[in-house]
């Protein structure tokens, strides 16, 4: 308590200033043709291909999809998190009702319950994973998995969400340096684990939601879009400060010291995954807590579809496949970009 | 917690359960969503005036406001926060640069406002990291806005005293009765109290600006967008954890907040505390909703010696506070507009913003 916070809040604001110039260099540009565009953005005119005048401030330009490869691009990630927090809250994955649709369909190697110790943590846990079900069921509904909808929802691909040597979670992990090149990193093994391998996902899914927001041409579905958007934000929030308590708080549950650089490492870690600028932060140091990552005007990253697939993939380069899911996503964006 | 695993399926089930009463919304939103869609479709694809008046799954319908309205209306709600999360951390408010602008100027009412005492560290840090976001979403705004239109900071009541915004928020929530003194200042729980009030507020009202947006400024409302929910998240959690100890009343006088805000902004359900409610009790006849609390203390200070109660359990939590499709909600301008001037009905100023907002969205309708 004897930090100055003054000092602390300039200092955190001065670090992020000379990324506000660039977005707001880049804000009054598009500012100044969106007088004149202003009509033709609220008429959605972007579903054309027409340049946009959206100010994407951080990630590299999203190609215009339509409204059902977003969303079904979307659908893609929410498998991937369903599944993940089913296994680990329920100890066990979707209903296979809620995986079927267009494009290969493929199965889920690995997950497993966490052997919750803080009773807190598994409360979590399950909150997250009723939620993330509930948004595959969502985008599968809104996308026309029954009838109506915008398009057909794709199936679920092949998902690792495996704990073991040859998880697609050990191979974030060693990347990350979390662990050795030779050791394994298994998300279900302690609430600890759970929550950092939680914190891998959330994030990603905020800026991902983000990156594509502009991208939707329908009003109700933009909006529907944003929800979803501040749930992932809401739980990336709940995560990150859980584990900063638990990496700082030494009479906490599972006090664990080494929490704060295993996240700052897997924030580097997905920083080098999605190309060379900065978009991503770990969540504070032993004076100053970072719970929220975001520029210097205090807006949380944005992702291109390119850039989330770099990390979800485990690539940096312009592939289809790997990682978390190593048969690729379904739909019509499928590619990673070329970040590196 | 000790049955973990024979009880799990019983909590799946009863966590499930917790959304079924949310399915009407589910329904109610493909109903409108595919109701826009007939008519985009025989637009075009989203096109034109139509999308404006594209009916929205919550909320009355709105006027039509251009992008500085909006983004004029986000930062008088900013204004107050960046000053009360100011107040809260230094016991001084922002800088004077930040506040210039067109309409009528006011000042903070920041009688008896000191920097809260935290007696937990890490909160003390959760709140400088947030007095700095929202320095800087005042600052963002006001650039994006432009000097010619950005707005003046409006008269502010972020003061202590039994007639102030606060009370009367607490009153409303039944944390406190009328004449008595609710300081947010006072302790790290009454400040998470007081954050939790404005929190879920900031995100609901953004959320329902973003599609009145045009695309120039939906990505950087939607980022702003979600640094308040992931505030909102760390408070709540805060909250849980804090209201989870044996005899702590936190979980109640959240609810009773949550509740407050729901009545001030009409019939619909679109607030939610940090438990699911009753029907995901879990077997041993634990009250998973305690009654809130109209402790006659004139401030709320947890003692967690106070009562014999057992602590709380719950299957899951409710940090997000969500629809069926756990979408989290919506609020109209109007809505806000009912819950920062604590006054469900029609009127121009009141409760946190004593001299109402500056800029063109202003006047509350009934809710």
């Amino acid at each position: 308590m004897t930090d100055l916070p003054t000092d602390t809040i300039l200092s955190a604001i001065a670090d992020r200033r000379a990324e506000r110039r660039a977005f707001l260099r880049y804000a009054g540009g598009a500012a100044a043709s969106a007088g004149a565009l202003s009509l033709l953005a609220a008429c959605g005119g972007d579903t054309g291909g027409t340049a946009t005048p959206t100010p994407t401030p951080t990630g590299s330009p999203t190609p215009i999809a339509a409204d059902a490869d977003v969303l079904n691009f979307a659908l893609n990630l929410e498998y991937l998190e369903a599944q993940f927090y089913s296994w680990a809250a329920f100890g066990q994955g979707l209903n296979p009702g809620l995986t079927t649709g267009v494009g290969i369909g493929g199965t889920v190697t690995g997950g497993a319950q966490v052997p919750f110790q803080d009773p807190v943590v598994a409360q979590y846990a399950r909150e997250i994973a009723n939620d993330e079900i509930a948004h595959v069921t969502f985008l599968r509904t809104a996308l026309g998995a029954g009838s109506g909808g915008v398009g057909a929802a794709v199936a679920m691909p092949a998902i690792n969400i495996s704990g073991d040597a040859n998880g697609a979670f050990t191979a974030a992990a060693r990347a990350a340096g979390v662990v050795g090149s030779s050791g394994t990193f298994n998300p279900y093994a302690d609430d600890v684990s759970f929550l950092l391998g939680a914190y891998l996902f959330e994030d990603v899914g905020v800026s991902a939601y983000k990156g594509a927001a502009p991208a939707i041409g329908n009003k109700v579905y933009l909006e529907a879009a944003a929800g979803i958007l501040a749930a992932e934000s809401y739980h990336a929030g709940l995560i990150r400060s859980v584990l900063y308590r638990k990496g700082i708080d030494a009479s906490s549950i599972l006090y664990n010291p080494a929490i704060l650089n295993n996240a700052r490492l897997i924030s580097d870690a997905r920083d080098s995954l999605d190309g060379a600028s900065d978009t991503d932060q770990g969540i504070g140091d032993t004076s100053t807590a970072n719970i929220v990552p975001t520029d210097s005007n205090g807006i949380v990253y944005s992702r291109s579809t390119g850039q989330v697939l770099n990390i979800v993939f485990l690539n940096k380069a312009a592939v289809t496949a790997g990682g978390f899911f190593p048969n690729g996503i379904n739909g019509n964006i499928r590619t990673s970009a070329a970040s590196g | 917690m000790t049955a973990r695993t024979d009880i799990d399926s019983d909590r799946l089930i009863a966590a499930l359960d917790a959304r079924v009463d949310r399915r009407e919304q589910r329904r109610a939103f493909f109903r409108d969503a595919l109701g826009a869609m007939a008519v985009t479709g025989a637009l075009g694809l989203a096109s034109g005036a139509s999308a404006q008046s594209t009916p929205t799954p919550t909320a009355t319908p709105t006027p039509t406001y251009n992008d500085q309205d909006i983004l004029n209306f986000a930062l008088n709600l900013e204004y107050l926060e960046a000053q009360f999360y100011a107040y809260a951390t230094t016991g001084a408010g922002i800088s004077s640069s930040l506040l210039g602008g067109a309409g009528t100027a006011g000042s903070v009412n920041a009688t008896g406002a000191t920097a809260v005492p935290f007696a937990d560290p890490i909160i003390a840090r959760y709140a400088r990291e947030i007095a700095a976001d929202e320095v800087a979403h005042v600052t963002f705004l006001r650039n994006a806005i432009g000097s010619s239109t950005v707005v003046a900071q409006p008269a502010l009541d972020l003061s202590v005293g039994a007639n102030s915004a606060f009370s009367a928020a607490a009153v409303a929530a039944k944390i406190i009765t009328a004449g008595q003194t609710f300081n947010p200042y006072a302790n790290e729980d009454a400040f998470l109290l007081a954050a939790f009030i404005f929190e879920d507020v900031g995100v609901t009202a953004y959320k329902g600006a973003a599609p009145l947006l045009t695309k120039t400024y939906v990505e950087a409302a939607a980022g702003i967008m979600a640094t308040e929910a992931y505030h909102a998240a760390t408070i709540r959690g805060e909250l849980y954890r804090k209201g989870l100890v044996s005899g702590s009343p936190l979980i109640g006088w959240v609810q009773g907040i949550s509740d407050a805000r729901d009545s001030l902004d009409g019939a619909t359900d679109i607030d939610q505390g940090i438990t699911p409610g009753t029907t995901t009790a879990p077997a041993g006849g634990v009250t998973a909703t305690p009654t809130p609390t109209p402790t006659p203390t004139p401030t709320p200070t947890p003692t967690a010696t106070a009562s014999p109660t057992p602590a709380p359990t719950f299957p899951v939590s409710n940090i997000v506070p969500a629809d069926a499709n756990a979408v989290v909600y919506s609020r109209s301008p109007n809505q806000v507009l009912n819950i920062v001037y604590l006054n469900a009905a029609a009127t121009s100023a009141g409760g946190f913003f004593p001299a109402g907002l500056n800029g063109t969205i202003k006047a509350a309708t009934a809710s």
